[in-house]
């Protein structure tokens, strides 16, 4: 071996050795030393990208009405390029009133978000929003949309914060069955790549009366989440030797996620 | 062009309909430089780019809460370093063949060296966190994944070679080379 590899092979594993046995909250600061790095230019090239897919949205629908054009007036046109706008508004507006609703009807104070990456990982169920520390985002602050919990803020960070799913097997939560005195652990199950995943909710007692579309909800054991935020609704049960475990399907649509809030406190009574 | 793959990593979509697959550019990145380089600064470049990878994707562990008894565990940060060590050696095993010039063998075993990577990365997984699951989909989200990434091989390998042109660096190839003529003369 030659002596330049050797000590390259030295150095190598002396780095390896320094980065495995960094402590949680050097990790931490390397992360978001990273986010800092790189925050700017995964917003710019959100941006970027959301004006690439408007124009190439704009494009096909201009070919759609060139065909139309042959025959229709130019004035005539000009209002149909109006009238998208104005729908465009209008689905705008329609959220954005949705978002009202809930912030209103929710008992928790909740700052809304929008999505500006999902899954950026191959094995982790991700998300990365678009409010940080700034907006009082907090380590394992839960993130909600109105059909239910989303998942938890993984790392605040200036400007941007990554959120684990609730579709994850990493994001954990003390949950309890509609109508029993049932409570397990609900969480993602590992592997699954379809649109609709399942849940597991697991530690159920062996007898557990728990029957397919009774709904599940956090129990609020442990702090890390308010109770009474719906989970999802059982598909069915496994029954086991000495605990049964229970399939759940998400209340939350995870492929159509665009706006979540995230939960910053609790409105006074 | 390390920390560019990185920035565009995050804007890689998922190839829809097959199962989550994706072009992983920087380990790509990562593959196709190590196969020109040394040892020595193959290792350096493994040590760079599996401490960006963790930066970017290693999940930290939950804090303690006595409601959740069985906490998941993570993957440590630094393990991809050498993940990446390991798949910058099997590139630098077939650098004679590069070298001659025969770069599309680096290409298909670029995409060897990916799905060794995630496969030995979920059984990873599977080793700290226990419940073995090993499904269809996962196996062929590691296939697709790969040969999507060894499918983009070509257009990093000709990048590379414009980036070394532009910066006035040779990557020699032994094929390309004058051999010596002797004469007797």
């Amino acid at each position: 071996m030659k002596p330049l590899t050797l000590i390259a092979l030295l150095l190598f594993i002396a780095g390896t050795a320094f980065a495995l046995t960094r402590s949680e909250s050097t990790v931490r600061s390397i992360q978001h030393s990273y986010y800092k790095l790189i925050g700017p230019a995964l917003k710019s090239g959100t941006s970027l990208a959301n004006t690439a897919n408007a124009l190439t949205r704009e494009f096909d629908h201009s070919e759609e009405l060139e065909l139309k054009l042959e025959a229709a007036e130019a004035e005539r046109d000009s209002l149909r390029i109006i009238a998208i706008r104005v729908r465009e508004l209008e689905a705008e507006n329609n959220q954005l009133r949705s978002v009202l609703d809930f912030q209103k009807q929710t008992p928790f104070n909740v700052t809304a978000t929008r999505v500006i990456r999902r899954n950026p990982s191959t094995w982790w169920q991700k998300i990365i929003i678009d409010r940080g520390r700034e907006s009082d985002i907090t380590l394992n602050a839960p993130v909600l949309n109105a059909a239910g919990l989303v998942g938890k803020v993984e790392s605040p960070e200036s400007g941007l914060s990554p959120v684990i799913l609730l579709t994850d097997e990493k994001c954990q939560v003390a949950a309890k069955v509609e109508g029993t005195h049932e409570v397990g652990i609900l969480s993602g199950r590992r592997g699954q790549l379809d649109a609709n995943p399942l849940l597991s909710l697991r530690f159920l007692s062996k007898d557990a009366p728990v029957r397919s579309g009774m709904r599940v909800f956090s129990s609020g054991d442990g702090g890390l989440f308010p109770p009474n935020i719906l989970l999802g609704t059982v598909e069915s049960v496994i029954p086991g030797a000495s605990e049964s475990e229970a399939l759940v399907r998400p209340s939350v649509d995870f492929e159509n996620l665009d706006v979540v809030f995230v939960v910053t406190g609790t409105k006074p009574e | 062009m390390i920390l560019l793959s990185a920035v565009l990593q995050q804007f890689m979509p998922i190839i829809g309909g097959v199962y989550d697959a994706r072009i992983l550019l920087l380990p790509l990145c990562f593959l196709c430089i190590s196969v020109t380089l040394n040892p020595a600064g193959m290792l350096f470049i493994a040590y760079i780019c599996g401490f960006i990878w963790d930066a970017q994707h290693v999940l930290l562990p939950e804090p303690e809460n006595a409601a959740y008894t069985q906490p998941v565990e993570s993957l440590p940060f630094g393990y991809s370093i050498i993940l990446y060590a390991m798949m910058g050696m099997l590139m630098l095993s077939i650098q004679p063949l590069f070298r001659q010039g025969k770069w599309h063998y680096s290409a298909l075993v670029t995409g060897l060296a990916i799905f060794l990577y995630l496969t030995i990365e979920y059984l990873l997984i599977f080793f700290v966190r226990g419940r073995w699951s090993f499904t269809e989909p996962t196996l062929l989200k590691i296939i697709f994944t790969s040969l999507f990434t060894m499918a983009a091989s070509p257009l990093v390998y000709w990048f590379l070679f414009k980036l070394a042109d532009s910066c006035h660096y040779i990557i020699s190839y032994e094929g390309l080379k004058r051999k010596r003529r002797y004469s007797i003369d």
